[in-house]
């Protein structure tokens, strides 16, 4: 995000910044307080939970990040959704951009169909091909298995991945490639030798996406996966609810250490993700 | 996405496209636009180079075989059988059966208001409340980095994790709202997301906060306003109070159109915060589009559910179409 916009900012009376940080006071505590919340409730007794008394943990205890792994094995499924996350945006990655590079540096017949065709992928309601897609799944033998969950997550990914490598290289100089095909370079060379590199910070930005996508995706994993053995994150925490009078205090902390994933990955890498997500302006 | 995207040629389109969206890559939002309109007519990119037919085709492949094999094939599943009797092994055509049995049944008539209810709520609420903080921060008041990170972190949590939270925010006895309230005094013993009277807020509540996507649009559209504009403002005597709504204002339609989008294509196809949180209780007062079609799945009654699908395909398509042409987006407004 570029920082070079309004540095108008002129002196403004006590009011005005008084209605400033208080307007921002009000939905910073509006938009964070549950959550904050419940992440502190990971230091709580599992007494002290369900009684609702106090804001801050006393007595502050780790049991419950314990619980999480001991009891709910976490770890195990969070191995899972890393599988899923990993291989999946690689898988996205590198069909979008072997895709894209051809859709975006030459005309031939059928090319703009091709791209207003995945382009529109990113305008439908997904939710609503939810039947088809388990009927296909499972029609190719990939319903409740890894493999088959790394593939669709890949194909989940690659409208988005698409679209903004595609925009990407739009904007970049063809100059270099022309150059290396007329030393003799073939076309897999020269995408890999020559716009692979050149693509890096875009491959960057789109990978931060499609990960925490993916780790997050919730919908079609309760779609495709039965075993226990497969389940992702998000297939957990939708069954801690039920199972809250169980052991809370680990389902607190599991939801916790999951949902700091990719928040984490967002304080590392924020320049990526919301270039990313500006740059596709979907999603 | 150029449903999304596409639009007329901005007035001051020159024939050098590429280096202005060159020079405006960070935006991002920009270059997609520009790219895509590039596109509709042939003259970005040569011709293909003698002997690079095959290898083009090798490198198309894959995403082909991705793309037909899971949006395709899907796509054209549901529309074949929208229009018959399917639960996966038998099949019979049935006309218009599932449409009219639809139109039939209360509890999808809940559903779509349901549906339309959160999806007002975003458009109303969360994405008003988005441009405002997004307009503020960019003012650059003191810590307003910070500030946009602390407010983007909900919007990389994922549903099933808000539900966690949430449900526990809601709890009657033990949740933090409940309590909250009784130490203002209030009563505090209402159970929110199981009262039919507050459910669909209660369940509205939890995703309108999450303004970050549209405070970082907001914000990357301001960046991109000349700051002649303020200047010749400023000497003019223009407050900023006048700069922020007769100048910065007007020159957001187009991001906070796209904004509106983003969201009612999420609203649409809403499941997971409610499938989680209350399985649409109560009494249906939750139930959205995309859990009804879930229930009909579950049931073994595929083609209904997939002429449901259809019907959320179809109203995604006509909430972007409409919203395209309220905001008109693409045109620009410099």
């Amino acid at each position: 995000m570029s920082e070079t916009g309004n540095t108008r900012i002129a002196r403004r009376s006590v009011w005005a910044n008084i209605l400033i940080y208080g307007f921002l006071g009000i939905v910073v505590l509006l938009a964070l307080a549950p959550t904050v919340w419940v992440m502190l409730s990971s230091f709580k007794t599992g007494n002290q939970i369900f009684s609702g008394n106090g804001f801050w943990p006393s007595p502050f205890t780790l049991q419950g990040f314990i619980d999480a792994f001991t009891q709910i094995h976490l770890h195990e499924y969070m191995l899972n959704t890393l599988i899923y996350a990993g291989l999946g945006t690689v898988g996205a990655l590198g069909t979008a951009f072997l895709a894209a590079y051809p859709l975006a540096r030459f005309s031939f017949r059928g090319r703009n169909a091709l791209v207003a065709l995945f382009s529109l992928a990113l305008a439908l309601p997904l939710v609503g091909l939810a039947t088809p897609v388990f009927f296909v799944v499972r029609e190719l033998g990939m319903f409740d298995s890894r493999l088959g969950m790394v593939i669709f997550y890949s194909a989940l990914q690659f409208p988005f991945t698409f679209v903004v490598l595609r925009a990407f290289l739009v904007s970049t100089p063809p100059e270099l490639e022309e150059a290396a095909m007329i030393d003799g370079a073939g076309y897999f060379t020269t995408l890999f030798r020559i716009v692979l590199p050149l693509t890096r910070p875009a491959l960057a930005t789109v990978a931060v996406v499609a990960f925490v996508n993916i780790w997050n995706e919730f919908f079609f994993a309760n779609l495709l996966l039965v075993s226990e053995e497969n389940r992702n994150v998000q297939l957990v925490l939708a069954g801690f609810k039920s199972q809250f009078g169980f052991n809370v205090t680990g389902a607190v902390a599991g939801a916790t250490l999951v949902m700091l994933v990719p928040i984490c990955l967002f304080l590392i890498l924020q320049r990526q993700v919301i270039a990313g997500l500006t740059a596709g302006a979907v999603k | 996405m150029s449903v999304l995207t596409r639009h007329r040629p901005p007035h001051s389109a020159s024939g050098n496209e590429r280096a202005a969206s060159a020079e405006r890559a960070p935006v991002g939002g920009q270059v997609e636009r520009r790219s895509l309109k590039r596109s509709a007519r042939p003259v970005s990119g040569t011709r293909i180079p003698r002997g690079m037919r095959g290898p083009i085709v090798v490198s198309l492949l894959p995403g082909l075989l991705l793309f037909g094999t899971f949006f395709l094939v899907p796509f054209f599943v549901l529309t074949g059988t929208a229009f018959a009797r399917w639960s996966g092994l038998d099949f019979a055509w049935v006309g218009l059966d599932n449409y009219r049995q639809m139109f039939q049944d209360p509890v999808f008539f809940k559903a779509i208001v349901n549906t339309l209810f959160y999806a007002a709520a975003s458009v109303f609420i969360q994405v008003p409340l988005g441009v405002g903080v997004g307009m503020v921060l960019a003012l650059r008041p003191r810590g307003w980095k910070a500030l946009r990170t602390i407010v983007f972190v909900p919007f990389v949590i994922s549903g099933a994790a808000y539900a966690v939270i949430f449900s526990m925010f809601y709890n009657p006895r033990a949740g933090l709202l409940n309590n909250a309230l009784g130490a203002l005094g209030l009563p505090g013993d209402r159970d929110w997301l199981f009262d039919t009277a507050t459910a669909r807020w209660a369940v509205a509540g939890t995703f309108v906060f999450i303004i970050g996507f549209v405070v970082v649009l907001v914000m990357a559209e301001i960046a991109s306003i000349p700051n002649e504009l303020y200047e010749a403002a400023s000497v003019d005597g223009a407050t900023t109070w006048q700069q922020l709504t007769r100048i910065t204002l007007p020159l957001l339609r187009n991001v906070i159109g796209t904004a509106i989008l983003i969201r009612l294509l999420v609203d649409i196809g809403m499941f997971d915060l409610v499938f989680i949180l209350t399985a649409g209780g109560p009494d249906d007062a939750t139930a959205t589009l995309a859990l009804y079609a879930y229930r009909a799945y579950l049931s073994g009654e595929w083609g209904y559910a997939n002429a449901v699908g259809s019907v959320i395909i179809v109203i995604g398509l006509v909430l972007i179409i409409t919203v395209r042409r309220a905001f008109r987006i693409g045109e620009r407004a410099l």
